[in-house]
């Protein structure tokens, strides 16, 4: 139950749905990026020498010239980690289950929001390195998930 | 009230296509970056951003205007998005003609974009989600139900047919044939094609509506000092106009567009135009529907009420007639990505006034032309008048 629908003081409310269903193209940018993903288990930038700025995910253009972009770059699957928050209530702000720990992951100059998955011996801190554990190949749809989560680094 | 003299001086626009790979924010860079080199500018050159688009659940992406801002150059500028619903095309170049007009800035660029294939199985669909939840989301109603509802007001009002209307998908769908970026061109459509089309909200039928599409346009203002340094052919924004009529459409003369009648008037007095009808040379009345082309010629006093089907059967309003209206080949010919829309008309008078229309082009050398859009919950009028 929603913290909404639990809230015995609430008005009377007429309820309704709104059928809302997307079909996203991926963009130029996003075929390529995507298929690496799923593909090739390789995580793709594109770089802009005017403004040397390397854009993870990988973008068509660049947002400061808007320069067409066609340097590709892998940029490996091990990335630092920026920052990071634990989750312990969903959207509607129902307890999770088991807690999930997000992680701004850095490559090039941007980086990958992902799920972070650590055994109990690891203590997640900024600046640790992270590394994308795909799933296996058959499983893969082109999508973020592609990417199950990313594991700690322990040097 | 003093304000500076702004010009357009360089337009881009991608082509309107049904579905396209590109995202949003890629379709958006296309068309900025395409502006910028018409008038060979950079980045480096804008002030200021602006952007119109229209309801966030076409592109499915709410707060659309941030998740465009990349593509549309806002990168570390002042940038806002503008928006009116179907109006936001002419808007948005009202919206930046007031950054430039007002001081502020004196180079702006400006884009629309739409992607409405992103919506699913139709961009219809999204509408649902405008309408007052208690009173009629219940009833299922879509834009088709509103234009057919005023298109039988206005045709009972005024003695009007559906053949007559129907004249004015044909003429815009054929000048379309001509515009490299349209949609929906055909230079043999007849009026039997749209009246044998599939009915889908009588008396609307298939071909009495522009197409749902996808595609950017972009523009860029200077101000005088600046614009007279790019180009020795700007263009002038002369005057600018938009008015709301009510919300709730039980409440408004549905025959008669008052508030579009608003926004020309508000343009007209500040471009200094006292009879319209002689003074304008080119016409881009916003034709989401044929009868909306009709409709908005009365709302902008250039036909008398319930007279605007004659001119076109005429001829009047043929590209190379008296007063060519939608020589482009208007959202039914070159498509409705809404937003972009609107600003394509703006761009199609830019080329026209600059005689670079190609195929298109209106003899005469035209010197002054009217943009219009219509659109919020079908009761907002954005009227620009452009001249050389």
């Amino acid at each position: 139950m929603t913290y909404l629908e639990r809230e015995p003081a609430a008005p009377k409310a007429w309820q309704d749905e709104m059928q809302v269903t997307n079909r996203y193209t991926y963009g130029v940018a996003g075929e390529r990026f995507f298929r690496a993903i799923k593909d090739e288990s390789k995580i793709l930038g594109t770089r802009c020498n005017n403004c040397e700025h390397t854009y993870v995910p990988a973008s068509l253009f660049c947002e400061r010239c808007l320069d067409h972009l066609d340097e590709w770059i892998d940029v490996g699957t091990t990335g630092e980690i920026v920052t990071f928050t634990h989750l312990y209530v969903d959207y509607d702000g129902s307890p999770l289950l088991e807690p999930e720990t997000i992680a701004f992951i850095k490559f090039g100059d941007g980086g990958i929001i992902h799920r972070i998955e650590s055994n109990e011996s690891q203590q997640i801190e900024i600046g640790m390195s992270a590394r994308a554990v795909f799933k296996s190949k058959t499983e893969r749809a082109g999508s973020i998930l592609d990417i199950l989560h990313f594991e700690l680094m322990t040097s | 009230m003093s304000m500076r003299k702004v010009a357009v001086v360089g337009a881009g626009m991608t082509k309107f296509v049904r579905r396209a790979l590109e995202t949003g924010k890629e379709l958006s860079w296309q068309a900025s970056s395409m502006a910028l080199q018409s008038c060979e500018m950079t980045m480096d050159d804008v002030e200021a951003v602006c952007l119109g688009t229209a309801p966030d659940a076409f592109d499915g992406v709410h707060m659309n205007g941030e998740y465009l801002s990349d593509g549309a150059g806002a990168w570390r500028k002042p940038y806002m998005r503008s928006y009116v619903g179907g109006g936001t095309g002419v808007f948005v170049p009202i919206q930046g003609w007031y950054h430039v007009a007002s001081g502020l800035f004196d180079v702006v660029l400006v884009v629309a974009e739409e992607k409405m294939s992103s919506y699913y199985p139709h961009a219809q669909g999204a509408f649902l989600t405008i309408f007052d939840h208690t009173t009629e989301r219940a009833l299922k109603p879509n834009l088709l139900w509103i234009f057919a509802l005023e298109m039988n007001r206005y045709m009972q009002t005024y003695g009007i047919s559906k053949e007559d209307i129907a004249q004015v998908a044909v003429k815009n769908k054929r000048n379309a044939a001509d515009h490299p970026s349209a949609l929906l061109g055909d230079p043999n459509i007849t009026v039997e094609d749209v009246l044998n089309s599939e009915v889908l909200a009588w008396p609307v039928n298939r071909l009495d509506v522009s197409p749902v599409s996808d595609g950017a346009v972009a523009i860029v203002l200077a101000a005088e000092h600046v614009a007279k340094r790019i180009t020795d052919k700007p263009v002038w924004i002369e005057g600018v106009g938009w008015n709301l009529d009510t919300a709730y459409w039980t409440n408004r003369d549905l025959a008669y567009p008052r508030y579009v009648e608003y926004a020309a008037r508000m343009a007209y007095d500040m471009a200094g135009i006292k009879e319209p009808r002689k003074q304008i040379n080119i016409v881009e009345p916003y034709d989401p529907f044929d009868y909306k082309e009709l409709h908005h010629m009365e709302g902008l006093l250039l036909a008398d009420r319930g007279e605007a089907p004659q001119m076109v059967a005429d001829g009047v309003t043929q590209r190379d007639g008296d007063m060519p209206v939608c020589p482009s080949g208007g959202l039914l010919g070159v498509g409705n990505p809404i937003a972009a829309a609107g600003l394509m008309k703006i761009a199609e008078l830019f080329w026209q006034l600059r005689g670079e229309a190609g195929n298109r082009q209106v003899p005469g050398q035209p010197t002054r032309g009217l943009a219009q859009a219509w659109g919020d919950l079908m009761q907002v009028g954005t009227v620009v008048i452009m001249g050389r």
